[in-house]
Formats: structure tokens, C-alpha cells, sequence
């Protein structure tokens, strides 16, 4: 009996807009067999999303459209396969959900607010099979006991907002496993979370591959999540395949120069370097008129081009006895920032979430503080705190020998010139009514940072150029450019003001690894450039791990450890620290041969 | 399930006890479901009830203070215009007196307050008990603190209890803005969701120009052109009055009739403003929904398009049509002023132009009163609604 499962051939799926048409899927070609995971990985725009909603007929139709190609499927007990490309809407809603189910990136969207977790489970089990609402409910409650969450009963019963975003996450695969699929598509189902859900959410679904007999599509923009799970992989890049082949070659002896751009772009644990190797040290892509692009390699060893930016221990040495031989340029004293959880009749608090409680540490010029936790352990909260962008409940927050936090409105404004945040969420922390010149200069016009508009106008061109973009971009709006590209605009914002202390708050955490690395570059020569201080606040320890001179590891609003980030790393004190530590996904080599070989 | 058996056993006993009167039965049961699925959310959170009463009773105070100095500082003279032309100083002094408009602002106020809250201080005489038809709780000298009904006083012009002028009014502007909303919400959301499924067809533009259109007409406008085409120059096959009220008065039996046929062209032209806004709301609302993630969940389950639809979007949408929708009826509930004036339709709405135009006080400052009330009920109901139908909103 062959064990193929899903053949996928020269598929073509296109987007056709009023400015032409995008070959988002051009001419790819792949199988699956039983009882095997394959990674896709890609970059955004890549593909990958589009070649897993293709197979599932998902495509927003207009303006996507499946052009040509095959997506044959061997159904179990059937000799021939179907063309899910040709089967009308009414037939393919059978193999939705039933023999093909899907798990999606953003578990906080994903699932219907005004439906309780159980109801929207038990409506897939019904549509699919023959059971009533009692069976439903009770194969619900053990599915939701399966993908291991606290309380089964309980989460039934709970609405997706009452649940946190792994505990979702689960709750959608209990979804997409209700009605043993064949195939189980996962659509980056854990890059939303933080490294250390995303460990346990890995766990999980190499336990129940084992367990159920399907077979797994996994996406994702990070080899390193790949080497975790899948036992063959597909690199994607703009629409085509480079390369596939077994998970262990892929790793040991990567061919194509793009496999070799993401594997090398990952913050490295071992060792510290100036700069992180981009896509870009490996290829070159020529744009031809006709749309195709020619690659042409640059450097064949990752090795090479790795060593070619490694810092020297005694470097990193000297840096340090620099930078802690002076005056730290911003103390924070036992500071405190409580949110009310719970009020009286007249709206007097009686009850507090304690999101920073009692937190004390020094910052020293031009140093990189990092700050790393889970989501909720009061990092952001600390961070804006110190901005006054949130009210403290107590302490002290002193910055060149000024208590910010009693700082008098007019004095606050001098202040918030020098000190910056660049945020999470590149998509919503610009306007998108605004051109991305006019983002740039806002801030100088409140600030009366130069005579007039002409200057300040030069100086965006500058700014623009400083982020590598071109002076043509400022009359573009924002939704022109990529993840990557806004979040440099963001800060090019942030350097308008000539700012000497900035606050990155999970500045590169929606961005791809790819992206993530040329944005970590540019914050890194910014350094240089300007004599920055940073604090730098990621869930992912790696992150900041390569970016920090030294960590604060927070949990609970409470510093849990501090100190050197090579020490913190090489030597946990805590065993939360350990957990974060653990939580990484490595992308070993031998690792992965262990994984395989069982 | 269960809230579904517990309506239709309830409906098969009210449709017996109203000895089978269906509509009637109808109205009720759900005025009962909806009063016991509200009354389960008050045991549940009566802080929150507690606190939108407190605020409601605040405002009610506030919109008496304003109205009253209002006509305090209005330079006419209720007094004299009851008498019209040829009152005399002495007249119109006995007048001025009897009504209390001789007193200072704040005496006035401090009575009026009294006279309408339902625990109030008065002096304990059968004079009183007989104006009040109180209930005693507590005697403390000559007065006595008592339970009753607002006391609304009475008209200047006709000498009628206003809270009797009111609860004459009250029904047929309840059925009329009842039924054009009906229809507004039920037009507005099925041509909503519509045009949101069909994006810039055809239709979706065809939608959206005539809303704009509709709710760009003033309803005093669309009234008089409805009644002119349908009342008048169709009037004789479509059989429809171009004026006239809900009830009226047998000319042979002198009974009380309904004449249901008179609410079809007012609640026409109530309604095509609620329409065109509902329409664009549920278009819009619609659309945002459809783009959202768990829709696409809804579909990869293998869904059909209706189940998504109403089952997955249509709910997550209609949070922001049933806020509108809800303010708007509470604004109709005042009394739809210019409808009611050019059908002569004898709601609230007339009563309350009329009252104004003879500058009757207690009549405009009982229907102002009333409409301020409806505000405060209705705003506390879209709240607890709100809150059951999206769990997501935070409830004290």
C-alpha cells in the first residue's frame, strides 16, 4: 500500500490586484506520507501561509485565486485520490475540519469571543459526526484532558478570553483534532507565544503525532522550531521552493544560500558577535524585468561568515570595566506599580495586581540592559513606568539625579525628548493615515527640535537613510511597507529627538527571524554610532541574551536575577531562569540526529 | 435549550390565561423573558444595578433643576395665558398662587421634588391623602413620610392629572416607535448583512446610497410625502387615513376603538431613518467581522456559509446596532415630535408640542421627565445586554 498521503503539484495560487498580480504560490511541488511532519519554512511572503490555505480551499477568493496545479488526496480505504482543487465548496466543507484540519498563528483572534471554548469544539464534532450533544460534550472534555489542560470541565465551559494564549492554542488544536484528521496543518501555531509556551505547545504536539495516526504540515519562519519537530523540511522563498530534503541534512549540510541565511540569522548562545549574519551575506538577488529573480551566492560557509563577526572574550571584558566604571546614568529605587483588580461601590480600589512590586536596579551609560520574562511578569509594565507613560504606586526613578516620577508636566516634556521606546507591534504603533515623513517629523515639531520644516525635513532623509531607507519613502504610507521595514521607521521616530536613553519593548518579537536579526544589526550600530543606552525587554532569552551586557530576569513584578548576561546564562541561579534557558529552541545538529534516530 | 423550553411553557400559559389573544400573548412572554433573564443578571450583580440606578436617579434630578429654571427664566407667564387677554391682575395674582409660581425658584423646586419622588415628607392631612393617595410608613408631628406614586400634578390648561394625560399617550407612542423599529432593526439588518456578503456589487451600492438618502431626509419631510402620496392620492386604494391616532372614539357606540391601520404610514416614516442606520451599521460592523480570524476558524471546521454567518459573525456584530438601535428607540420612546405632529398622532410626541405651545408646565415638565426616565431604563437594559450577549465585557 503506497503510504502517500497528499500530493501537491506545480501549484499556482495567485493574487490579483488593481496593481497586478503576485505569483504568492508559483509552480510548487510536494508529498506527504502517513505519519510524517513536514516544515515549511519561509520568511513572510514566502508562500508557505498561502501554499497550507491553498490545500484547504481557503484562499480569500477575489482576490486570491488556486491558477493550476494538483492537490491530490489519498483518502484511507479509496484507490484513487481526489482533487481538492476541483471538488465545488459544498463537497470540500466534508474534508474541512474532518480529514483536514488547521491550526492558525494568533490564538488570541482565532477563537469566537461570544462562544465558550467547549461550544465551539463540540460544533466541529457534531458537523462531522453522527453523536449527540451529550457524546459531544463528553469526547470534548476528554480531548480538552488530551491536549493537557488544567480543569477540563472548566475551560468547557469558559470563554476564550478568560483563558491565556497557550491555553487557547491548546484549545484550538483539541479543535483541529476532534475528528482525527489525516492531515493536521499548523500555520506558525507558536510564534505568537513566548519561547517558553511555545516549548510546551511543541511537547504536546510531538506526543500526539506519536499517539494519533496523522500526519503534519508545520509552518513557520524559525529553523530553529523546525529542528524540533519535523522530520523533513521545505524552505520556501518567494513563492518557490529552494530546497527540501530530510531534517538532518537540511541542518548538517544546507545547500541552497537562503537555507543558509536562516540558519545563521539566530542569536547564538555560546558565543557573542558584532553583528548577526543576514539573508543578505549569503545571496544576492537580481530583480529581472520580467519578475523572475536570479540568486547568485556570496559566501558558502556559514562557518566562515560567522567567525568573521565573533567578539573575542577579553573584548567584551574591556567593554564592561568601561561601562561600570562610571556614574549609573538611571537608578530605579524599590519602585512599585499596582493596577486595581478589584473596586468598592464608590470606586475604591480593595484589591491590586502587583505588576512591578518593589523593583531596584541601576542603568549605566551606554550599556544594554536587558530585561527578559514571561508575558505578564511585569516588563512592559516596568518599562513604561519608568517613561511615566504609567503611574507608579511608590519608589523612586531617577535619571541624571532628577526623581522622574515627580517631575512637574513641563519638565517631563524636556525629558521624554531624551528618553525614547520603540514598540512591539510595528503594524499598530504607526499611524496609517500618516506618511511615514510626517510620523518622523511630529515629534520634532512638539518638541521644536530645529528652526523650521525644511530642516526638520532634511533631517528625516537622514534619519531614513540611518535606517536604511531611502528619502523617497517620505511620502509613502505605512501599509507600503513590510513588518521589517516599519519597525525601522519606528526607529527612525525614536532617533528624531536625538534621544540618548531608548526602551525597546519587545521591539522585534512579531518579526521574523530573518528580519528580526537585521533589526537587532541596525540597534546595534545605532549603539556605536550614538552611544546609546539600552533597555531592552524580550520574553525570548536568546534575544536578549545578545543584544544585553547585562540581564534582570523578571518574574512575578519581582526581579528574580541580575548580572552579567554571559554569567546568567552559562551559570542560572534560579530555576525560572533554567526554564527559560531550556525553553530556546536550540536547532543542534546533534540534537536533532538524537530526535531522528529515535 | 433549556432557556427555550422555559419561554414556550411560559407562552402556553400566558396564551391561556389571555384566553388565546396571540399578539397579546406574544408581547408578553417576551417582555417576561426578557424581564427574568434581566432580573437573573441584577441577583447577579446588583452592585453594578445598584450603581446605573444611583447615576439614573442623578440625572432625573438634574434634568427637573434645568427644566425648571428654564421656564422659571422664560419670560412668559403660565398664569396669564390661561386667562388669554383679558385677565386681570387679580386673576392672574389667584392663579399665580394657586399653582405655586409665586414662590421662590427654590421653594418651587424643593416641592416639585417632593411631590415626584416616590418616599417624600408631606403634612398629614386627608387633603393630602386624597391629591396623593399615599401610603403611610412614618409619622413624626404633622407631617408624615409616605409611599407613592410620583405625583405629576395637573394641567394648567385642562385641569387633567398629567400622570393620567401620560398614560393615555405613553401606549400609543410605545406601539409606534415599537413597530418602527421593528421594522427599522429588521429591514436595516437583513440589508446589512447583505450588502457586507456582496461588497461593492451592485447592490452593496445600491444600499448604500439609499441609506445615505434615507437618513439625510428629516422625518417631518418623508412624513408629509408619504402621507401626501399614500394617505391622499392613493389614499383611496390603499384605504389609509392621512391623519389620525391609534384610538379613537366610536361615532355610534362612543366606545373606545383601535385603529390599527393608522400606525402603518406613521411607522413608515419613523422608521426609514432607523433603516438607512442600521443598514450602514451592520454593513460596516458586518465587514470588520468577516475579516477576523475565528471566521476563518469557523470555515477551516468545515462550516457551512449560513452557520458562519449567523451563527459566527452575526452576533460578534451586532454589538454595536444594538447600542444604536437602542438609543434611538429610547428617543423615539420621548415622543417622535414632527411624525406625530403632521399625522396627528395622538402620542407623547403631540401631547408634549401641544403642552409647549400653550406653555402647560407640568404636562411639558412630566413628559420631559418621563423621557429622561425611559434614558436611564433603557441605557441600564443595553448595558446588562451588553453584557450577556458579549462575555468579554467586564462587569463590576
Amino acid at each position: 500500500m503506497s503510504r502517500k498521503l497528499l500530493e501537491v503539484n506545480n501549484l499556482k495560487t495567485y493574487f490579483t490586484t488593481g496593481e497586478g498580480t503576485t505569483k504568492a504560490v508559483d509552480d510548487v511541488s510536494f508529498s506527504l506520507n502517513r505519519g510524517e511532519t513536514i516544515g515549511i519554512v519561509g520568511e513572510s511572503g514566502s508562500g508557505k501561509s498561502v501554499t497550507s490555505l491553498s490545500i484547504m480551499r481557503l484562499i480569500p477568493d477575489p482576490p486570491g485565486k488556486i491558477v493550476s496545479g494538483e492537490i491530490l488526496y489519498y483518502e484511507k480505504g479509496k484507490d484513487k485520490p481526489v482533487d481538492l482543487t476541483q471538488l465545488s465548496e459544498r463537497e470540500m466543507r466534508y474534508y474541512r475540519g474532518n480529514e483536514v484540519a488547521m491550526i492558525f498563528q494568533e490564538p488570541m483572534t482565532s477563537l469566537n469571543p461570544v462562544f465558550t471554548c467547549g461550544n465551539q469544539v463540540t460544533e466541529a464534532i457534531r458537523l462531522h459526526q453522527n453523536v449527540n450533544a451529550e457524546e459531544a460534550k463528553k469526547e470534548t472534555i476528554d480531548l480538552f484532558a488530551k491536549v493537557q489542560l488544567p480543569d477540563p470541565e472548566r475551560v468547557f465551559n469558559a470563554y476564550p478570553h478568560q483563558l491565556s494564549g497557550g491555553q487557547k492554542q491548546r484549545v484550538m488544536i483539541a479543535m483541529a483534532m476532534s475528528c482525527n484528521p489525516d492531515i493536521l496543518i499548523a500555520d506558525e501555531p507558536t510564534t505568537a507565544l513566548d519561547v517558553t509556551v511555545q516549548k510546551t505547545i511543541l511537547e504536546l504536539m510531538n506526543e500526539l503525532r506519536r499517539e494519533i495516526d496523522a500526519s503534519i504540515i508545520f509552518i513557520t519562519h524559525d529553523l530553529g522550531v523546525i529542528a524540533e519537530i519535523a522530520d523533513r523540511v521545505i524552505v520556501m522563498y518567494k513563492g518557490k521552493i529552494v530546497e527540501q530534503g530530510n531534517v538532518y541534512d537540511i541542518f548538517s549540510n544546507p545547500q541552497h544560500p537562503y537555507t543558509k541565511g536562516l540558519l545563521a540569522c539566530r542569536p547564538p548562545l555560546d558565543y557573542r558577535m558584532h553583528q548577526l549574519p543576514v539573508v543578505s551575506d549569503f545571496m544576492d538577488v537580481e530583480m529581472k524585468e520580467d519578475g523572475s529573480r536570479i540568486i547568485t551566492e556570496k559566501a558558502a560557509s556559514i562557518q566562515e561568515v560567522i567567525e568573521s563577526v565573533k567578539i573575542k572574550p577579553a573584548e567584551t571584558a574591556q567593554r564592561h570595566e568601561d561601562l561600570y566604571a562610571k556614574e549609573p546614568i538611571l537608578k530605579v529605587r524599590n519602585l512599585q506599580t499596582w493596577f486595581p483588580s478589584k473596586r468598592n461601590f464608590f470606586g475604591k480600589p480593595l484589591d491590586y495586581v502587583k505588576a512591578v512590586d518593589d523593583v531596584s536596579f541601576d542603568v549605566y551609560p551606554g550599556e544594554t540592559l536587558g530585561l527578559v520574562g514571561e508575558s505578564g511578569c511585569g516588563k512592559t509594565t516596568l518599562g513604561r513606568t519608568i517613561l511615566r507613560l504609567q503611574k507608579a504606586k511608590g519608589g523612586e526613578v531617577i535619571y541624571n539625579g532628577q526623581d522622574i516620577l515627580t517631575l512637574p508636566q513641563n519638565d517631563l516634556k524636556e525629558l521624554r525628548k531624551d528618553m525614547q521606546i520603540i514598540f512591539q507591534d510595528p503594524y499598530s504603533s504607526l499611524n496609517p493615515r500618516m506618511t511615514i515623513g510626517n510620523a518622523i517629523m511630529e515629534p520634532m515639531q512638539v518638541h521644536k527640535v530645529l528652526d523650521n520644516d525644511k530642516q526638520r525635513k532634511e533631517r528625516v532623509v537622514e534619519l531614513l537613510e540611518t535606517v536604511s531607507l531611502e528619502a523617497r519613502h517620505f511620502n509613502r504610507y505605512p501599509h507600503e511597507f513590510s513588518g521589517g521595514q516599519r519597525q525601522r521607521i519606528c526607529v527612525a521616530r525614536a532617533l528624531a529627538l536625538n534621544p540618548r536613553f531608548i526602551i525597546c519593548d519587545e521591539s522585534v518579537s512579531a518579526l521574523d527571524v530573518s528580519v528580526q536579526a537585521q533589526v537587532l544589526n541596525l540597534l546595534i550600530e545605532l549603539r556605536e554610532k550614538f552611544d546609546f543606552t539600552y533597555i531592552f525587554i524580550s520574553h525570548d532569552l536568546s534575544v536578549v541574551k545578545f543584544m544585553s551586557d547585562r540581564m534582570i530576569v523578571m518574574n512575578q513584578g519581582k526581579i528574580e536575577e541580575m548580572g552579567k548576561a554571559d554569567e546568567i546564562y552559562a551559570n542560572p541561579q534560579k530555576a525560572y531562569t533554567e526554564k527559560l534557558i531550556s525553553a530556546i529552541p536550540k536547532g543542534r545538529v546533534e540534537d536533532i540526529k538524537a530526535r531522528v534516530l529515535v | 435549550m433549556l432557556k427555550g423550553g422555559i419561554a414556550i411553557v411560559l407562552f402556553l400559559i400566558v396564551l391561556v390565561a389571555r384566553k388565546f389573544d396571540l399578539i397579546g400573548a406574544l408581547l408578553l412572554t417576551g417582555g417576561l423573558v426578557a424581564g427574568l433573564s434581566f432580573l437573573r443578571f441584577a441577583a447577579q450583580h446588583p452592585a453594578f444595578i445598584a450603581k446605573r440606578l444611583g447615576y439614573g436617579a442623578i440625572v432625573i434630578l438634574l434634568v427637573t433643576l434645568i427644566i425648571l429654571s428654564i421656564i422659571y427664566l422664560a419670560p412668559v407667564d403660565p398664569a396669564q395665558l390661561t386667562f388669554g387677554q383679558n385677565a386681570d391682575a387679580a386673576m392672574i395674582e389667584q392663579k399665580q398662587k394657586e399653582i405655586g409660581l409665586d414662590k421662590p425658584l427654590t421653594t418651587q423646586f424643593r416641592l416639585y421634588l417632593n411631590d415626584i419622588s416616590p418616599i417624600s415628607i408631606h403634612e398629614n392631612s386627608d387633603y393630602n391623602s386624597n391629591k396623593y393617595q399615599f401610603f403611610k410608613l412614618i409619622h413624626f408631628g404633622k407631617q408624615v413620610l409616605v409611599a407613592k406614586t410620583p405625583h405629576l400634578r395637573e394641567s394648567f390648561q385642562s385641569g387633567r392629572k398629567v400622570s393620567d394625560m401620560l398614560a393615555e399617550a405613553i401606549p400609543q407612542t410605545l406601539i409606534l416607535a415599537a413597530t418602527a423599529m421593528f421594522f427599522g432593526i429588521l429591514i436595516g439588518v437583513v440589508l446589512g448583512i447583505i450588502a457586507s456578503l456582496k461588497q461593492y456589487s451592485w447592490f452593496d451600492n445600491f444600499a448604500v446610497i439609499i441609506s445615505t438618502l434615507g437618513y439625510s431626509l428629516p422625518s417631518y419631510v418623508t412624513g408629509i410625502i408619504i402621507a401626501i402620496i399614500f394617505g391622499y392620492y392613493l389614499g383611496p386604494y390603499t384605504g389609509l387615513n392621512i391623519q389620525g391616532g391609534l384610538t379613537d372614539v366610536d361615532n355610534f357606540t362612543g366606545e373606545k376603538i383601535f385603529v390599527w391601520k393608522n400606525l402603518i404610514l406613521p411607522a413608515i416614516a419613523l422608521g426609514i431613518r432607523p433603516v438607512a442606520l442600521i443598514t450602514q451599521l451592520t454593513r460596516s460592523s458586518m465587514l470588520d467581522v468577516l475579516n477576523e480570524d475565528y471566521i476563518r476558524t469557523a470555515r477551516a471546521k468545515g462550516l457551512s456559509f449560513y452557520a458562519v454567518i449567523f451563527k459566527h459573525a452575526l452576533r460578534n456584530a451586532l454589538n454595536p446596532v444594538l447600542t444604536a438601535a437602542s438609543g434611538w428607540f429610547a428617543s423615539l420612546l420621548a415622543g417622535a415630535f414632527f411624525v406625530e405632529k403632521v399625522f396627528n398622532f395622538n402620542g407623547l410626541g403631540l401631547l408634549t408640542i401641544n403642552a409647549l405651545v400653550d406653555y402647560d408646565l407640568p404636562v411639558v415638565l412630566g413628559s420631559v421627565l418621563f423621557a429622561a426616565f425611559v434614558f436611564v431604563i433603557i441605557n441600564i437594559l443595553v448595558d446588562v445586554f451588553y453584557a450577556i450577549l458579549d462575555p468579554r465585557v467586564a462587569v463590576p
